[in-house]
């Protein structure tokens, strides 16, 4: 088992994120509908085909670079919420993993608490608010724990993923209190909330991408 | 029901409509990259440019009102859906005619988000000169003390209309975002939908009304209201939904008012008509004097059926910037 993510690894994960959603963007359009606009699938379809071109397009080997450059690309591609915050959570991890060839498991917990930290400076949405926040909050705690339990890079980003689903399937008996689905109230109950469930399929992707880099 | 509506690729909506407007407006407006709306002539260098931000499938609205005397960069995202902050922070350096630029952002999520992301990139590449106006006129949901949860609605066209006035009359940043400020914090806007409308880039409805129910405060992308009633006549609708935004803005007999309807898509200009002539009727009836008025479709939802009511207290000095010229696709005055 590889120890440390270095840029091949994180274009593995990068890419993992991408096929992951891309495949499942008609059931976050279907979720999103019963509680939006329906149009969720959609932005982060779109938004992920920016990620691959960004990652595609890099060619500087170097994390914080390509990390970056799929920020900004995911905040060009707009689509409503789903650019700022998907975009920030990227940009954010470049910063995190900033100066670093690789990074062991500590530092990829570090640099995803980055993301999450840059991702709350942009959203007063809060655990239980029936948003990506409830993914992604279990998401990096879950990750912080498993490597300060010891575990290595691949194991506790697979953990990670594990708590992103659990958080992401909680919101389904949340009442929506952000983003445009507040204004259906009670009618959201039911539903998970579709951004929760594109940080856990990102979380996924991304765990799936790394354990197919390390079994390479 | 199989969506019918006139497009090719719906990945291929924006782009394709945008080409469009550019080509029957060439004396007007240009499309340029990251899809900016911008002044086929821009503005004298010297006054305050006026940029803003929103997802289409709302038009006119926004782009549609790009022109002399109101917006010069309109930056328009993907269907109900904001625009990203790199192509917001590119429309604010550009707008920038050495005066500063104001940035006009309608009340709603993905909007505010990449709004304030962008003001977040304006800070740290230096560009001081920028100051952030937030409409969110919606009485529906939440109270007036609770602005932050207020959706921006049609009242953001007087605003581009008065703020551009201001700017074209050589007005300073700050005078230019008073007036938009001041104008912002006297109005009140009501939606009402009949009928939902397809979303044209999932062919999905955006939400579903039984036949004989309205639903009286219904957002612009069928986010959910105060409450579904009976469907009621013109008459009893607009006197209903008046009263709610009269009682809300505190208006009394003496005050002045300008007064918008604007029809969301499916309702026809007939009934706009009828429904203004019963607020202009009550508002005589009250002793409140309508200054300023329009009846337009200005900022829609597809073919949902509805309508917003929209009024705001004006000065003698915002009646006159409702009333100078402006050169618009959409809004001419001369």
């Amino acid at each position: 088992m590889a120890e440390t993510i270095g840029y091949d690894e994180m274009v593995r994960m990068l890419r993992g994120a991408a096929e992951k959603v891309t495949t499942q963007h008609e059931t976050l359009s279907k979720l999103d509908a019963a509680i939006g606009d329906g149009d969720h699938g959609t932005a982060m379809r779109r938004a992920m085909g920016c990620l691959a071109k960004a990652v595609a397009d890099n060619r500087s080997r170097d994390l914080a670079s390509v990390l970056n450059d799929v920020g900004w690309a995911i905040l060009s591609a707009g689509g409503g919420s789903t650019g700022p915050l998907f975009g920030t959570f990227f940009m954010g991890m470049g910063e995190g993993a900033a100066d670093r060839a690789t990074l062991d498991a500590t530092a990829l917990a570090d640099a995803f608490e980055a993301a999450l930290a840059t991702v709350r400076k942009q959203t007063k949405a809060e655990p239980g608010d029936k948003t990506i926040i409830d993914a992604l909050v279990p998401a990096v705690e879950g990750l912080r724990a498993a490597v300060d339990e010891g575990l290595g890079p691949a194991a506790a980003l697979a953990r990670a993923a594990d708590a992103a689903e659990q958080g992401a399937a909680a919101t389904k008996d949340m009442q929506a209190r952000f983003g445009k689905a507040r204004n259906l109230g009670e009618r959201t109950l039911g539903t998970p909330d579709p951004g929760a469930t594109s940080v856990s399929l990102i979380f996924r992707g991304m765990a799936d991408g790394l354990s197919a880099a390390e079994s390479n | 029901m199989a969506m019918k509506k006139f497009m090719n690729d719906p990945e291929n909506l924006v782009s394709e409509l945008l080409e469009g407007y550019a080509l029957l407006h060439p004396g007007k407006i240009k499309v340029i990259e990251n899809n900016l709306v911008v002044r086929a002539r821009p503005k004298d260098e010297g006054k305050v440019g006026i940029v803003t931000l929103g997802g289409s499938g709302h038009e006119p609205a926004l782009s549609g009102f790009v022109g002399e005397g109101m917006i010069d960069i309109s930056v328009a995202g993907e269907i109900f859906a904001a625009p990203g902050a790199p192509a917001c922070l590119e429309a604010l350096k550009r707008a920038d005619r050495g005066a500063g630029v104001l940035f006009v952002v309608l009340n709603h999520p993905g909007d505010v988000l990449s709004a304030n992301l962008t003001m977040q990139m304006v800070e740290k590449q230096g560009l001081k000169n920028v100051k952030q106006l937030l409409t969110h006129e919606d009485i529906a949901g939440f109270p007036r003390s609770d602005p932050d949860q207020r959706r921006g609605l049609v009242g953001c066209i007087p605003v581009y209309k008065l703020v551009g006035a201001a700017a074209e009359a050589g007005k300073s940043l700050d005078e230019v975002y008073a007036i938009g400020e001041a104008y912002e914090r006297n109005m009140a806007t009501l939606a009402v939908a009949v009928t939902s409308a397809t979303h044209p880039a999932t062919g999905e409805a955006m939400f579903e009304l039984p036949d004989d129910e309205m639903e009286i405060g219904m957002g612009q992308h069928g986010e959910a209201g105060t409450g579904r009633t009976q469907f009621k006549t013109a008459d009893e609708t607009a006197e209903t939904m008046l009263n709610m935004l009269l009682a809300d803005l505190g208006v009394e007999s003496g005050d002045q008012l300008l007064v918008m309807v604007n029809g969301s898509g499916a309702t026809t200009l007939m009934e706009l008509f009828i429904i203004f002539r019963r607020v202009h009727q009550v508002l005589t009836e009250k002793g409140i004097k309508v200054a300023c008025s329009r009846v337009a479709e200005d900022l829609t939802v597809q073919e949902m059926a509805g309508f917003q009511m929209h009024i705001g207290r004006v000065t003698d000095e915002m009646v006159d910037l409702w009333n100078a010229p402006c050169d618009t696709p959409f809004m001419t005055v001369r």
